[in-house]
């Protein structure tokens, strides 16, 4: 303590250089806290937005390629028979194709232009929902092509408010459709609707008969299929497997790019989380580079200090103090020197993460773990770079310390 | 007579190597009874800093043996030799070596801040000391705010904190005009009359002229050593 309030006042006694030397560690400290706070809060926004989602699931989509003669071919949808092959592949836990479009469905007084997915047993499986009120589809509403319908919440509230909805009649496109079920309200952070809410499920068959069909080649067509595997370490393992599997059902030579894509949750978000590391850790090294340029910094200063008051040191060992003493007083100077640039450097830490989290618009995480690492690494500064001069310092000859002039 | 206060055998210290070889102190023996007020005078180079700085512990012998006080100095480590210098041993210098920021009273507390164990009534044996000195009505005051001749006696009273066995001096009156001159050696006079014994390194015959012995030394060697029985 008594140490520590005499290399205070050796401090205070020269505080202009004191107050350029803390600058370095100042920024330093205050990079290092608001970067890694950042990076915490960027990982944390990364996770948070996938809350909700089936992280054991492939979306795969048809899209457009271009041929040999780079002519853009159609986006080629994919059939019924994709669907039965990708639900024997080992691992996979369910499949259901999609086809959507938009279209009014009414009840009378009330009319809504809402998405309709033509689906199967499985969609709500795929996409995390379940119901709420009434049942799922089933496969004789499927061969059956029969005219039922699940609707979302949001549809519900909107054209049914808080009477009860099962079994009451909904056109959609003029087709009156018996609703058979509710789908619990769902929440995740990313959906590529704006109301994920607001959609309304027939079955697939009766999709294509009545509503997008009238074309022959539409057919067997499914626009989108989402598969749900067991476990999510299967991931790349399935994903080749399907891959190649439609390769083959699509005539695609090895050589011919992918007509068709797959989408991943968990790899993507492995992606981010990546792209989230590598940025935190050029941002933590951009810090630390700072803070041991301030460190250098401090070294200087600190053999200047040395230097200037070899006298004092000479002194010192002369009325008795020990080699120990002088490396102490100095150590402890230097920390204390990069402490209190430390604290300085939280407080201007906390201000750059306050002005991000404006600009920004997301919540930092500041935690007292971030701070205190921060914080730490100024001492750890203090410790390194200023135990060189102090060794110095106690290295002195007594002798011609006190000569020295 | 009892055991010496300070002895030494064939004390020896040599700088340089070869052509350059200068021998500061060059085979010093003698004694130094406990009580003694001991003059060392000399021409400039003669040796008396490099003895007065042996004596103290603050540098080591090339050769030779000494001891003070019953210890062995050659034979101490480091750590033993910090004591040995904080505890008996004060020194006063020609430039009276203050720190410069700090108030008399912390300057005289200087040498209890390295005391193990600490002892708690740092602040009462500094303003002791300071009061045998005559500087008790100048406590809080900093060496800037002080003349010469009270910078010197803030110095000597710190190397009298909490009474070491030996007071060594090198030229403490040497930049001082000779009225002060004068008070502070009256000072070292009366303290020796109190019993501490004091070895005082001076050029100057006047100032040699308050020691009870003289010592003379030349190109490292002791060439006089008389004692003077003259009244103060
Ligand atoms: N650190 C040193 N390096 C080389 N020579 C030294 C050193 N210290 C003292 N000397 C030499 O030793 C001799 C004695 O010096 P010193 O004891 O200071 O004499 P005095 O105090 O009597 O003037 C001188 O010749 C001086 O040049
Ligand atoms: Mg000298």
């Amino acid at each position: 303590m008594r140490h520590f309030i005499a290399a205070y006042v050796s401090l205070v006694s020269r505080p202009f250089r004191t107050l350029l030397t803390m600058f370095g560690i100042v920024i330093g400290v205050a990079a290092i806290y608001a970067m890694i706070s950042i990076g915490n809060g960027a990982k944390k926004m990364i996770i948070h937005s996938l809350d909700g989602i089936n992280t054991r699931s492939i979306a795969i989509t048809p899209i457009w390629t271009e041929n040999k003669a780079s002519r853009r071919t159609e986006r080629r949808p994919f059939s019924e028979a994709d669907i039965e092959e990708i639900s024997r592949i080992e691992g996979v836990e369910s499949v259901s194709g999609e086809n959507s479009k938009e279209f009014s469905v009414a009840v009378p007084g009330a009319d809504l232009k809402v998405g309709i997915d033509g689906s199967d047993a499985f969609y709500l499986r795929t996409k995390s929902m379940t119901l709420k009120l009434g049942r799922n589809l089933n496969e004789t509403d499927l061969q059956s092509k029969a005219l039922v319908a699940i609707i979302g919440s949001s549809v519900a509230q909107s054209l049914f408010g808080t009477n009860h909805p099962i079994g009451e009649t909904v056109k959609i496109d003029k087709i009156p459709f018996t609703v058979i079920g509710v789908v619990e309200k769902h929440e995740t952070n990313l959906s590529s609707r704006r109301d994920e809410n607001k959609f309304v499920l027939i079955p697939r068959t009766t999709a294509r008969a009545r509503l997008m069909g009238g074309h022959a080649s539409v057919k067997n067509h499914v626009e989108g299929i989402t598969v749900i595997f067991e476990r999510e370490q299967d991931f790349s393992r399935i994903e080749d497997d399907i891959e190649h599997l439609l390769r083959y059902t699509r005539g695609l030579l090895d050589s011919d790019k992918l007509n068709f894509r797959m989408f991943n949750f968990a790899a993507a978000r492995n992606q981010m989380m990546q792209v989230q590391r590598v940025l935190s850790l050029l941002l933590g090294s951009i810090g630390t580079i700072i803070l041991i340029v301030g460190g250098v910094g401090v070294m200087n200063i600190m053999l200047v200090n040395v230097t200037e008051r070899t006298h004092e040191i000479g002194l010192r060992l002369s009325v008795g103090a020990r080699r120990s003493d002088i490396l102490w007083q100095f150590v402890i100077e230097a920390i204390l020197l990069c402490g209190l640039a430390g604290i300085v450097g939280l407080g201007l830490g906390w201000g750059i993460i306050a002005v991000a989290e404006i600009i920004g618009e997301f919540k930092m995480d500041t935690g007292w773990s971030v701070a205190a690492l921060a914080f730490g690494s100024s001492l750890f500064v203090g410790l390194i770079f200023g135990y060189l001069p102090a060794r110095r310092a106690s290295r002195l000859h007594p002798v011609e310390a006190l000569r020295h002039e | 007579m009892n055991t010496p206060l300070i002895k030494t055998e064939n004390l020896t210290k040599i700088y340089g190597r070869g052509a350059a070889e200068i021998r500061a102190l060059d085979g010093v023996d003698f004694e130094i009874e406990s009580g003694e007020f001991v003059a060392i005078i000399g021409a400039s180079g003669s040796g008396k800093s490099t003895l007065m700085n042996m004596l103290g512990g603050l540098d080591r012998p090339d050769l030779g043996r000494m001891f003070i006080a019953g210890q062995d100095l050659g034979q101490m480590s480091n750590k033993a030799l910090a004591k040995f210098r904080n505890e008996t041993i004060g020194f006063v210098f020609q430039q009276f070596q203050l720190l410069p920021k700090k108030s008399a009273r912390a300057n005289v507390m200087l040498p209890l801040q390295y005391r193990r164990p600490r002892r708690e009534d740092e602040k009462a044996l500094a303003e002791q000391s300071l009061a045998r000195v005559g500087m008790s009505d100048r406590i809080a005051h900093k060496p800037t705010e002080l003349s010469g001749g009270q910078q010197q006696r803030v110095a000597i009273a710190r190397a009298l904190v909490d009474a070491p066995e030996l007071l060594l001096a090198d030229e403490p009156t040497g930049a001082l005009d000779s009225k002060t001159s004068t008070d502070v050696m009256a000072l070292l006079k009366k303290l020796n009359a109190q019993g501490i014994t004091i070895v005082l390194i001076t050029h100057d015959a006047d100032i040699a002229a308050y020691a009870t012995r003289i010592i003379t030394m030349r190109d490292g060697k002791i060439t006089a050593d008389e004692r003077t029985e003259k009244a103060p």
